[in-house]
């Protein structure tokens, strides 16, 4: 299977080929080499890679962007196969204009910035939320409109629970 | 001595009172609010009190529910550990009423250096320097401009009611005063409704070095030695070490005679911190006194071998102290670093939730002092501290190699911690020198950190890839006809859209 890596504007492309057990044949750049990964726990791989050996954290986060911690170095790129790549590229992304804003965190809204029904630019702070005695503004990913608010001052949160959309 | 003590705080401090209590054979009394239930202090403990609701307003500060949870388990004593109730004289005046004692210093010492202005009077006639400047509000322009030419440019203009940076205004020559103190004096009306404003002296680039002080009731005091604490990150404290790389033996044993003048002239009983700012000629002027148990003792308890809790302990007991000035030591460095539950690759944005995973290091001259396990799930209500690690070397070269070993395998999965920013900071060339003051993370080390090359790129994105062939497969896997449901899936933040960066 092949796929696409973006790291800030470079791209790098990676097939992987799988060798059997915990073996894997990956090709960076036309470059091959034998990866054994074992996947340790949650998020943690125990990877050898040549003879070095490595423990890698990856965090998977939405719209195909990965966080990869190994040594304190946090490796930030997006990742998707080819096919999701063409389709992207054919313009199936289909709602450009359109944010909803969920809360990264665990954590009880303070103080909405905000109503329904107002206009707002892109950065402009929206939200704050707190946890762990800290309090955190919460910005719109894009300007336009506050369609819908999903929560009150003083509501407690999950971690990905909807905010409000901006549209 | 005592037989039953209450500790009054929760976490990391919590556990490490519970096992200086073990060790001296005295039962413990954890309280806990509703969330910290399968918390590890009330586990480590040999009884457990309920004290209520989650926010530490309706628990952890509630004096009642701790005076209420000691009689009725019959404590003598109430350790409270360092932040809630800690400093509050009115919880030390309960105390006193309720014949419980309260180990630390009595509720006169802690108002005394728990108001800037008093501090400041009490320990200046105890012979302690001081940051030049007035503590009292500045009435005229004319006055303000005397005061700034006595002391000499450049200057802080402070907001008395102040806090949080609202008010203040550097002043770097006498041209740009008049302008200044108009607009730190409309800030300080607009935030605190009251403009009045004082001076002092601003210390460029200052160092923040503390000593740590033990005080008994029977007049006797010792100080061991400093901290030195200037890697801060919005003024707080991250990676603490001892000793100092700017502190001589003068130096250190003058600090030391100033910071127990400044307790004796409270009467200091238990332990205490003097914090003081350095500047670039190793002068050094009282900031302020922290009447408590510090976060960083640790590094101390390393390099000179005593165990401050246990001291602490032994005085609230009415014993003098074990050792006199002279037995104290202090052997090879030590450094701690702060472990948050905070994404250091998200402008540090608060990580409460499960920890799914942990494994700390160990081996030669490393403690971890944590309040976490594999499972806890960690509350959004506290603090964001879940352990602090500590590493002993001969000299500050071993305990860097050490702190950067150990930082190396120390693994927490499922929240997001500060691990690899020490990482960082234990490589950065400035640090490793000795070489930084209180602006050095703000200022020097974030923009250093921009536009340095990561290492293992290829070993990142390899995993990655692996990572999503895998769960690729499975979920084809799935979508075969006959199989059933398709798997839940294992990665945490695949099923949360919309996930977006805060400024």
């Amino acid at each position: 299977m092949s796929y696409v890596a973006t790291i800030d504007e470079r791209e790098v492309t990676i097939s992987v080929e799988d060798l059997g057990g915990s073996n894997y044949k990956v090709a960076i750049d036309g470059v091959e080499h034998v990866v054994d990964a074992q996947l340790i726990a949650g998020t943690l791989w125990s990877v050898l890679y040549g003879n070095g050996s490595f423990e890698v954290d990856v965090t998977r986060l939405p719209a195909e962007e990965f966080e990869v911690l190994i040594q304190g170095d946090c490796h930030k790129f997006t990742l998707m196969n080819e096919q999701r790549r063409a389709m992207i590229r054919a313009g199936g992304k289909g709602s450009a204009g359109k944010a909803m804003l969920t809360s990264p965190m665990p954590g009880k809204v303070v103080k909405l910035l905000v109503g329904e029904g107002q206009e707002v630019e892109a950065g402009q702070g929206v939200i704050v939320v707190e946890a762990m005695k800290m309090e955190n503004e919460l910005k719109a990913a894009v300007a336009g409109k506050v369609k819908e608010i999903f929560v009150e001052e003083g509501q407690v949160v999950e971690s990905g629970a909807k905010l409000l959309l901006v549209e | 001595m005592f037989r039953k003590i209450l500790i009054a705080n929760r976490g990391e401090i919590a556990v490490r009172v519970l096992r200086a209590c073990k060790e001296m054979g005295i039962r413990t009394v954890a309280v806990f609010s509703e969330v910290d239930r399968k918390a590890l202090h009330t586990r480590y403990a040999d009884e457990a009190y309920r004290i209520g609701p989650a926010p530490a307003r309706e628990s952890y500060l509630v004096i009642d529910k701790i005076i209420d949870a000691a009689k009725r388990t019959g404590a003598e004593a109430i350790h409270p550990g360092y932040g809630f109730l800690a400093e509050n004289p009115l919880f030390a005046d309960r105390c006193e009423k309720e014949k419980i004692k309260l180990i630390g210093p009595s509720a006169y010492a802690m108002r005394t250096m728990g108001s800037k202005t008093l501090a400041r009077q009490t320990v200046q006639a105890a012979g302690v320097p001081v940051v030049p400047g007035t503590v009292e509000p500045i009435a005229t322009e004319a006055e303000v401009l005397r005061v700034a030419r006595e002391i000499g440019f450049p200057v802080m203009l402070k907001a008395t009611a102040g806090g949080g940076g609202k008010g203040m205004r550097l002043v770097r020559e006498e041209s740009e005063l008049s302008s200044s103190l108009r607009m730190a004096k409309s800030e300080a009306k607009s935030a605190f409704s009251d403009d009045s404003v004082y001076i002092e002296k601003y210390i460029e680039n200052p160092r923040h070095v503390e000593i740590q002080l033990l005080g008994d009731r029977h007049g006797n005091y010792v100080h061991l030695c400093e901290r030195e604490c200037s890697i801060q990150r919005r003024h707080q404290k991250v990676v603490e070490e001892s000793p100092s790389v700017i502190v001589t033996p003068e130096m250190r044993a003058a600090m030391g005679k100033v910071a127990i003048e400044a307790a004796r002239a409270v009467k200091y009983e238990g332990a205490g911190t003097c914090e003081f700012l350095v500047d670039a000629k190793r002068n050094f002027y009282f900031l302020e006194m922290n009447t408590r148990l510090q976060v960083e003792h640790p590094v101390t308890e390393m390099v000179t071998g005593i165990d401050i809790v246990k001291e602490q302990i032994r005085v609230a007991a009415g014993e003098k102290l074990s050792f006199r000035q002279e037995d104290v030591r202090q052997t090879g460095h030590a450094i701690e670093c702060r472990i948050y539950a905070e994404d250091p690759d998200r402008n540090f944005l608060p990580c409460p939730g499960e920890i799914t995973s942990l494994r700390v290091p160990g081996g030669p001259g490393v403690r971890d002092d944590s309040g976490v396990y594999a499972g806890f799930e960690i509350p959004i209500y506290y603090d964001p501290i879940i352990s602090k690690l500590v590493t002993w070397g001969k000299d500050r070269t071993e305990a860097i190699a050490r702190m950067k070993r150990a930082l190396g395998v120390y693994v927490v999965t499922g929240v997001k911690t500060t691990v690899p920013f020490h990482i960082r900071v234990m490589n950065n060339r400035h640090f490793i020198e000795g070489n930084f003051d209180t602006n050095f993370i703000e200022q020097v080390f974030f923009k250093e950190e921009e536009g340095r090359k990561l290492a293992n790129e290829e070993v990142a994105l390899a995993t990655a890839a692996i990572q999503l062939f895998t769960e690729e497969r499975k979920r084809s896997v799935a979508q075969q006809p006959g199989e059933a449901a398709g798997p839940v899936s294992m990665w945490k933040y695949s099923t949360r859209p919309g996930i977006r960066k805060i400024g």
